[in-house]
């Protein structure tokens, strides 16, 4: 994948392309601000995401899947690389420009606790974005938010109501209803359900899977839950400390998984059947602290199959077919 | 969602009407009494806890919060017994209850039984019912007979002291004529015994140097350190992640053999249950609607929530288009109502449901199940 790669080229069925991208964050400077230590959060991360597909990306806790979320949507500042969305490369657009593009990309949080403001009601939440982008005419806001929210599954006397009033459930569906106000073609989804208990958890997935086929949705549903990533995606990514260690359909990935890692994370699941014995692979050791990661390949400190040269040289990203991508020695 | 708010008036007498009644508990809990007054009989010998009819309340200044409401199961010797359900449900109150840990005095256990099969350091075994036990004769059996896996191991390990120092401590104190190199060879053990690599560095090591699953290890590696006969895992793994979750059931699963004991195990995720448990209680809303063997509960799910729970569950090897869901929320724990609490929520209501709350029936030998649909007639 070359960053040279025109715009031209650029696949008019694709709504988000991703080439190279890279983010750190700077852990010391010396005095002049030189920065001489980094944590590598995302490291050259590419892949294309379809309009009206969804993307999973899956990993466990510091892998960067959160940062590769927000740098997607220009919260942080890439280091490198090119974000291209709907035909338009937005990695370095001024932020009065990007306002324009920010009402089609939007952000789902994890906690829906905190990401509502205590101070406004339900109604004030909903319209302030519909205000602030002239989505409507102001006189036909309330109607169009009370619409919205009868799509969220949120009742029409919750207009007047405040946060603290509603479960951990509904609240999401506040949140739901919030990223949705403005019309998006993109919504990151950062672990929407992680909070939430198992039976309200198939309430909101199935909520955003209704809203997706009657929007026309495009999903990133960033999540460390497998069997929810498996459900909702098409595409899924497998992130290991700041690098995709494995993309490709959802099929591709779990009939046919290539790299070690996403052999052991599969197993690693617990089947809620108890006649399923499973042959698991008990990865040894910790996640390395991705501010000083291993040498060579990432994953060969925990790797069941690590050979001599996982030490030493980092695994070219490769396509296997149809898409699927692996960074693994194994494959040759 | 509490949309009936009380007046000022309303919680002062709440409030006076709850002062009583937790003083004269707060009073039972700190009595002194002789050994004779708590000492009773197991219904069945096998079992090495027996739960009764325990009722625990919080009395909030918004009302009584039934926050445990009439829960009964057994924990079997060498057995690993699953409690599954959705936050709030009690299963957490249930097994601080066990220990003894509620937040006093808002928090008491109002009436039950808790039997524990104690046996002393010379083997002599007695039948001690926690729930009548005074705070001072406690610590014969928590931390010593009883340990409890807490969930969050990050914030349950003191940050100003090394893993040595917190391990050795429970040497001390169920021992106290122990060396300090006694005390030290026993922790190094303990801490090969839960397989981390490098017990002397970790010995000298501070929590906030460890990652998530060795501080877990060490946690563990605390609670066996007395040698217990039951251990209350309460959501072990919730906090790690699903690699570190494997290491974590492998261990607890290869440990139960070692020592030789029980575990309590209390979770939300039903793969979790499935793997480790044998016998599963089912909770919701402070109740226990269905228990069984892991089989049956798996195999043969009798309450709709049970089977709700289980449908609406994503799982790797089901392709269906939807995801099955339970309609609506838990309900408010302040003034439950009479009825069946899942009525509201569940698909399969009748007319029956509006009565009585439905009581245990017995389908086969080691299944129970609280739900009108199968009462006998």
């Amino acid at each position: 994948m070359a960053l040279e790669k025109n715009l031209e080229q650029f696949d008019t069925d694709a709504i988000l392309e991703v080439r190279n991208l890279k983010k750190s964050f700077p852990l010391k400077k010396t005095l002049t601000g030189k920065v001489t230590q980094e944590l590598v959060a995302v490291d050259d991360v590419s892949f294309t995401l379809k309009r009206g597909e969804t993307l999973g990306i899956v990993g466990e806790s510091g892998c960067g899947k959160t940062t590769l979320g927000r740098t997607i949507l220009k919260l942080h500042k890439s280091n490198g690389g090119q974000i291209i969305f709907d035909g338009k490369d937005i990695t370095n657009l001024k932020s009065k420009d990007m306002r324009e593009i920010r009402k089609k990309m939007q952000i789902i949080f994890q906690d829906p606790y905190s990401s509502l403001p205590p101070r406004s009601t339900v109604g004030g939440i909903l319209s302030e974005p519909v205000e602030v982008h002239n989505i409507v005419p102001k006189s036909e806001i309330k109607s169009y938010v009370l619409d919205l929210m009868e799509k969220c599954g949120l009742r029409d006397y919750y207009y007047e109501r405040y946060p603290h009033e509603f479960s951990g459930g509904q609240r999401q569906r506040i949140c739901i209803a919030r990223a949705l106000s403005v019309n998006p073609e993109l919504v990151i989804c950062d672990e929407p359900v992680s909070a939430l208990d198992v039976s309200i958890q198939a309430q909101i997935i199935n909520l955003l899977k209704k809203l997706q086929q009657e929007m026309n949705l495009t999903y990133v549903f960033i999540s460390h839950d497998l069997s929810v990533v498996k459900f909702i995606s098409d595409k899924i990514g497998v992130m290991y400390l700041g690098s995709m260690v494995e993309f490709g359909t959802k099929e591709d990935i779990f009939s046919n998984p290539l790299h070690p890692y996403t052999q052991a994370l599969f197993s690693a699941i617990p089947q809620p059947d108890p006649d399923v014995k499973m042959n698991r692979i008990i990865l040894k050791g910790d996640i390395p602290s991705p501010a000083n990661p291993p040498k060579g390949c990432r994953f060969h400190t925990r790797c069941p199959k690590a050979m001599d040269i996982c030490k030493e040289e980092i695994p070219e990203y490769k396509d296997y077919g149809n898409g699927h991508c692996a960074a693994c020695h194994l494959l040759g | 969602m509490s949309n009936n708010y009380l007046s000022g008036k309303e919680i002062r007498a709440i409030a006076k009407e709850n002062k009583k009644v937790m003083k004269r508990l707060e009073a039972q809990k700190y009595r002194k009494c002789d050994e004779s007054e708590y000492i009773t009989e197991m219904k069945e010998s096998s079992n090495i806890l027996e739960i009764d009819e325990l009722h625990t309340y919080f009395f909030t200044e918004q009302g009584v919060v039934k926050a445990v409401n009439g829960v009964s199961f057994d924990v079997p010797q060498n057995k690993t017994v699953g409690v599954v359900g959705e936050s709030g449900c009690g299963k957490s109150v249930t097994s601080m209850s066990v220990m003894r840990l509620l937040q006093g005095p808002t928090g008491q256990i109002y009436s039950g039984e808790i039997r524990f099969k104690s046996k002393d350091k010379d083997g002599t075994e007695k039948v001690f019912d926690i729930a009548k036990m005074p705070m001072a004769d406690i610590h014969k059996i928590r931390g010593n007979q009883i340990a409890m896996i807490f969930q969050e191991p990050m914030t349950s390990l003191n940050p100003v002291f090394t893993i040595g120092q917190q391990l050795d401590e429970v040497t001390f104190i169920h021992n106290p004529e122990a060396s300090k190199e006694d005390a030290k060879a026993k922790s190094i053990e303990m801490l090969n015994l839960v397989g981390i690599a490098m017990p002397e560095r970790v010995y000298n090591a501070f929590p906030h140097e460890l990652s998530g699953g060795m501080r877990q290890r060490v946690m563990i590696s605390m609670a066996l350190a007395s040698n217990p006969r039951l251990i209350i895992a309460d959501e072990p793994t919730t906090a790690l992640d699903v690699t570190i979750q494997a290491q974590i059931l492998d261990l607890l699963r290869d440990l139960k053999t070692k020592i030789d004991g029980s575990i309590m195990l209390i979770t939300h995720d039903l793969g979790i249950i499935a793997e480790m448990a044998d016998y599963v209680i089912v909770m919701y809303a402070g109740r226990v609607i269905e228990k069984g063997t892991v089989d049956e509960i798996f195999h043969n799910p009798l309450h709709p929530y049970t089977i709700g729970l289980q449908k609406s569950k994503p799982t790797l090897n089901s392709d269906s288009e939807t995801l099955f869901n339970i309609p609506g929320n838990v309900p408010n724990p302040i003034n439950m109502p009479a009825y069946c609490y899942f009525k509201e929520r569940c698909s399969k209501c009748t007319k029956k449901c509006s009565g009585e709350y439905p009581e245990m029936i017995q389908v086969s030998p080691t299944h129970f199940v609280a739900c009108h649909l199968y009462d006998e007639e």
